[in-house]
């Protein structure tokens, strides 16, 4: 039986029901000061480590490719980038240099031929428009009023998988930037409790805070480390609270440079499944960051591809021309400037959609040449 | 006829597969070639809980200890009430019945109190629990790869995962049920500070180690008919409690262990040589490393398992450990906060600050520190 000096349930008078083996227990006016004291230490924690940690934006900066899913650091990173009053390249592993050091990707490049260091390189692997439209929305509040160049992967758009359309579930890039309620969408199947999960994550940015020191600090592709119980059983004698200020800045270019794939040499040509522009998810998505940037005092500039042209077959290649148009038409319809690059050679492609550095260095010529971006900037 | 009826329910549904196992297995080792086909049943969640308290409801209604309870849906409710379904505590119908029957209302004082029982449990579950069992179960899926250190320590790791994983549940779950109103019983009293088997008892699982004491071991004559009749009855719960567990010898072996345990060590704990003479720590001690030998019958896969796991323990080495001193740290400081608990420095821990800053602690932790994904609790298995 239970011993009679353990804490009786004051409730029952000293009766039958012992409360607990502890003195661990709180009453209301005790857990409203809990959570005051709470509120407090979660403010000075992310004050503090925002002091106590190095995120020096220095030239051809890009997030490291680890910290793709670290939105609360995109949006350090944004809030950086637009105090210093640059231009912004915002778009997926295209814009980040899939292939290529951060010395070669497009902002590299724009930077190289205009002379000055002004374009920022905001790309993020996998970014699919419906993606980018929540990282704009939850976590790019800071940028208004600035010039932003934003890409458009047709990629995105080659099969109804990509497009997000198929009731089947698969593992998509950022499924927490994509709408959790409504509207919903075909391909993500997440449970409720995770979807609330998310949602509450995108309105406490401490929740994004955690998710930012658990990566910088405690992921470890290499030894399948994801967590801090992971990291604590592979560094069983280590402190884990060691080194923090360093990690970040020691992550930012710790990743080798993929190779070129042979499917991108078009000796083999595909029958891609495009989707209708009409029905498609990802442009319907791509058309709400336009409207969601210029709505914030942005002046948009829209690139359009390039695309591997070279690895379509005939009837595929008559079907993406279509969307290109119909893509083109959509934005000067609504006068939005855009920019269609002309097809690159076949050397130029690291794959179907990522250039290499001279592809890159190629097309940001063709930007600057064709004039609308500098018109768009009012000069 | 309604104890039958939820035993063989039980039997069926848990022991169906085991005992043609070993039918079979017996058949086979004098010559037979007859085969029963081994059931393939799915075990009910939380069977052996609820199956208890329906038992306890029954005895104590034919002993005329409760009332009988007339409304199908109270009776229902208490069976199937959600918070204990899964793993208990084993409520009793004087307890829950009663409250159901007679429904208070739920106070602020309610809601705050069941917070902080919740709190505590998914902070044993999550923050302790779970990350042991990352140590355990490496070292005790391939315990023939690791040497001495290693499994003595994964050894007394699952101990603690054991009761950090169930008495969180039963945090929790007594939570919740509190901020609903229900005051549900205490299954776990600081088991590891125990300065003897019986008390040993006393402390862990004492809704089920309650319920054997009182719908079995007292029934079967208790210690009232002489020291043999006593010690048969020892031997006879203490082997039906590893069994409830479940379907396996080792359960049994384990269950054997600390029947042997408590027959050897009655009469010594009873002494006054044993109350005056040895110093507390030495008492708790030993009772401690006797409880965690019999915990790798637990925890084993096997019989086999078992054996190899304790001739590595005596086979020496000491490389291949690697136990995080993080963990050493956080036993430690629940070893040290539960000392002081039962020590007459008590006071210190009744201070509003020492228990909001343990709190505040806690939530922080358990926020910055935990994964989402956690793992299943050990008792759903049961």
């Amino acid at each position: 039986m239970p011993r009679d000096d353990i804490t009786r349930d004051k409730n029952e008078g000293g009766g039958a029901i012992v409360f607990s083996s502890n003195e661990m227990r709180l009453n209301f006016r005790e857990w409203l000061i809990a959570f005051g004291v709470l509120a407090v230490l979660i403010y000075l924690l992310g004050f503090i480590r925002v002091r106590v940690e190095e995120f020096e934006v220095g030239k051809d900066y890009r997030l490291a490719y680890k910290l793709s899913e670290d939105y609360w650091l995109f949006k350090r990173y944004c809030e950086s980038v637009c105090a210093e009053g640059k231009s912004l390249v915002i778009g997926d592993s295209v814009v980040w240099g899939q292939y290529v050091e951060k010395g070669q990707t497009l902002s590299h490049y724009l930077n190289e031929l205009s002379g000055e260091q002004r374009f920022a390189n905001m790309g993020v692997d996998g970014l699919h428009p419906v993606a980018m439209f929540g990282l704009l929305k939850y976590y790019g509040g800071d940028i208004s009023g600035r010039d932003v160049l934003i890409h458009f992967n047709l990629l995105w758009l080659s099969s109804s998988k990509y497009d997000l359309q198929t009731e089947k579930e698969f593992s998509f890039n950022h499924p927490k930037l994509v709408p959790q309620l409504v509207p919903e969408i075909a391909s993500y199947k997440a449970g409720l409790s995770s979807r609330i999960g998310i949602i509450v994550e995108r309105n406490l940015p401490f929740l994004g805070w955690v998710k930012h020191v658990n990566l910088v600090c405690f992921a470890d592709e290499e030894r399948g480390v994801t967590d801090f119980c992971g990291w604590v059983m592979a560094h069983p004698y280590g402190n884990p609270f060691g080194d923090i200020a360093g990690k970040l800045q020691s992550l930012s270019e710790n990743r080798p440079v993929r190779k070129r794939e042979e499917r991108a040499r078009g000796e083999r040509k595909y029958d891609l499944p495009w989707v209708d522009l009409e029905r498609s998810v990802q442009w319907r998505y791509f058309k709400r960051s336009v409207e969601l940037l210029r709505q914030r005092g942005n002046r948009v500039f829209v690139v359009v591809g390039p695309f591997n042209e070279h690895i379509l077959e005939e009837e595929s290649l008559e079907r993406y021309n279509e969307i290109k148009v119909g893509i083109e038409n959509w934005l000067v319809e609504n006068r939005v400037d855009c920019y269609i690059p002309l097809p690159l050679a076949e050397g130029y492609y690291a794959d179907a959609s990522h250039p290499v550095g001279e592809g890159y260095a190629l097309l940001a010529e063709q930007i600057l040449e064709d004039g609308l971006w500098s018109d768009s900037e009012g000069n | 006829m309604s104890v039958v009826n939820s035993l063989a329910l039980l039997g069926f549904f848990k022991y169906g597969g085991f005992v043609v196992e070993n039918v079979n297995q017996v058949l086979s080792s004098v010559g037979m070639s007859i085969r029963f086909a081994e059931p393939d049943i799915f075990l009910p969640v939380g069977l052996s809980f609820y199956i208890f308290k329906s038992i306890g409801y029954v005895a104590d209604c034919y002993r005329g200890e409760v009332e009988r309870e007339r409304n199908f849906i109270r009776h229902a409710v208490f069976v199937s009430f959600f918070p204990i379904l899964l793993a208990g505590p084993i409520e009793r119908a004087k307890n829950l019945l009663g409250q159901l029957r007679q429904p208070g209302r739920i106070s602020a004082q309610d809601a705050a109190e069941g917070f902080s029982l919740f709190v505590v449990g998914l902070f044993k579950k999550l923050a302790l629990a779970d990350m042991l069992a990352v140590y355990v179960s490496k070292i005790y899926g391939e315990p023939g790869e690791y040497q001495s250190a290693a499994l003595v320590l994964a050894t007394f790791a699952f101990g603690w995962q054991l009761y950090f994983d169930f008495s969180g549940y039963t945090d929790m779950a007594r939570g919740l049920g509190r901020m609903m109103g229900f005051r549900i019983m205490l299954n776990f009293n600081n088991p590891y500070l125990a300065d003897g088997l019986g008390d040993f008892w006393n402390r862990w699982h004492i809704s089920l180690s309650s319920w054997f004491r009182d719908y079995l071991y007292i029934p079967l004559g208790g210690n009232r008919r002489g020291r043999f009749n006593t010690y048969r009855n020892v031997f006879i719960t203490m082997l039906l409690m590893g069994l409830w567990h479940g379907a396996a010898w080792t359960f049994v072996i384990w269950g054997g262990i600390h029947a042997l345990g408590r027959c050897l060590t009655r009469d010594l704990e009873s002494s006054s040589f044993y109350k005056e003479k040895v110093p507390k720590f030495v008492k708790q001690l030993s009772v401690f490393l006797f409880v965690t030998f019999a915990w790798i019958f637990f925890r084993a896969e096997s019989l086999s398992d078992a054996s190899v796991i304790i001739s590595g323990i005596f086979s020496g080495g000491l490389t291949g450990a690697g136990f995080p001193l993080l963990f050493v740290a956080m036993i430690f400081l629940v070893w040290l906060y539960q000392f002081i608990y039962e020590s007459r420095f008590r006071r210190l821990l009744e201070f509003s600050f020492v228990r909001i800053f343990s709190f505040v602690f806690m939530i922080l932790y358990l926020v910055i520190f935990v994964s989402s994904v956690g793992e299943s609790f050990i008792y759903f298995e049961f």
